[in-house]
């Protein structure tokens, strides 16, 4: 069985990938941990727990650097936290092979809407609709890759509210941050500009995966010795990425998200296929 | 007070707490992991009944945790626990400061949206 030590040196690795892409790590720790042959409801109930020192551990060097949103992320947080709740209520009647196909099929549409839109750092030229204007949905932040002050509007905020609820759902029945989902929501239909999406979408992740962490307290399967080497490995991984992500050109940022949620796809088909 | 102004405390606000919160709960589990491999002599990682946190609801074994911690008594797993519960608790702290700065600075829309979720986020960790 898998000692704390090899578990801390692993949640580095996977906070700090997690913290670059806004992917949150938990995805990457599940199935890692399972391969160590710790059982798979451990490892999901643990994840939660990363979850919040990913998203927390990054957001503490991103926000006062000024990129998230807190206005969008609170705004989408309303709806990503009640489709969590309904999600993990739904997971006691669904059979988890459906929950991974479905999974899976979700992650493979937002994969081709990114790569056609590979060359964009920043979302094109459109016009704010009445509600996303009602809801202030704007900001500003400097970008030290491009070295130069960006000024944004989001859009679609009718659209990409009830899409979230979707992407909290996902979260609540797999027991993860489905971060893949919320940033493809923040930049297909927002239009958010790529690194407000990533750091706002792991603001959001915390709160929501408090929620998921908080049902494994009445079931008892939060073990202590699994998640605390997680949590300190995952938040020392995720300062170390929200450190170098604005320091990363967006191209890069976006091919790597690319690169894990191919990873991610594979990973829930061969769960899909191979559960019973 | 401007806008903006009003804006940039909340963010310096937000990460305060965070990253208090992230140290004590890092420097925590790392004090509980350390005394774990003195009082075991391993790092094995164990799945007994006992091994896990558990209580009738997350304020509740917050509440049991440090009692334990202060009345004696208390394992290196108690330790653990303790920076895991103060890791759960960065979020929600983040979305009290949230809800206080919207009602500062009497923006009710914004207001209406963090109360919403910090009522959901409430009632997720009291109900069972």
């Amino acid at each position: 069985m898998i000692d704390m030590i090899t578990v801390l040196l692993i949640s580095i690795l996977a906070g700090f990938m997690g913290a670059l892409t806004g992917l949150g790590g938990g995805s990457i720790m599940i199935p890692i941990l399972v391969a160590f042959g710790v059982p798979v409801k451990y490892a999901i109930a643990a994840s939660m727990v990363t979850i919040i020192a990913t998203s927390s551990g990054s957001a503490a060097s991103y926000v006062k650097e000024r990129i998230t949103n807190v206005k969008a992320a609170f705004y989408l947080e309303m709806f990503t936290i009640t489709g969590a709740i309904i999600g993990a209520t739904i997971t006691s009647f669904i059979a988890p092979k459906l929950l991974y196909f479905f999974f899976a099929a979700f992650l493979l549409t937002s994969f081709y809407g990114l790569s056609g839109h590979l060359k964009e750092d920043f979302p094109k030229q459109f016009k704010q609709d009445k509600f996303s204007r009602w809801l202030e949905l704007r900001g500003s932040y400097y970008d030290q890759a491009a070295g130069k002050q960006v000024d944004y509007e989001m859009t679609n905020a009718r659209l990409g509210g009830p899409g979230m609820i979707v992407a909290g759902l996902a979260a609540g029945m797999l027991g993860i941050g489905a971060g893949a989902f919320k940033v493809s929501i923040h930049e297909l239909i927002l239009k958010m500009p790529s690194k407000v999406s990533s750091t706002t979408s792991n603001f959001i992740i915390g709160i929501t995966a408090l929620a998921g962490a908080s049902v494994y307290f009445s079931t008892g399967l939060l073990f202590i010795g699994l998640a605390a080497p997680m949590a300190v490995g995952t938040t020392v991984g995720a300062v170390a990425g929200g450190r170098v992500l604005n320091r990363l050109p967006s191209r890069f940022v976006r091919y790597l998200f690319l690169v894990i949620v191919c990873g991610l796809i594979i990973q829930m088909l061969y769960k899909g296929v191979t559960s019973p | 007070m401007t806008q903006a102004s009003g804006e940039e405390k909340l963010d310096r606000a937000i990460s305060y707490i965070l990253i208090v919160g992230v140290i004590a709960s890092v420097l925590t589990e790392t004090a509980g992991i350390i005394s774990y491999y003195f009082t075991q002599g391993n790092l094995s990682i164990t799945f007994q009944p006992g091994d896990s946190l558990k209580g009738v609801d997350f304020f509740n074994y917050r509440g049991q945790t440090i009692q334990s911690l202060l009345l004696g008594g208390w394992t290196p797993l108690h330790i653990m626990g303790l920076g895991i519960v103060l890791l759960m608790i960065t979020p929600y702290l983040r979305v009290v400061a949230s809800v206080f700065y919207f009602s500062v600075a009497k923006n009710l829309k914004y207001l209406a949206i963090t109360v919403f979720v910090l009522v959901v986020l409430t009632a997720s960790l009291i109900i069972h």
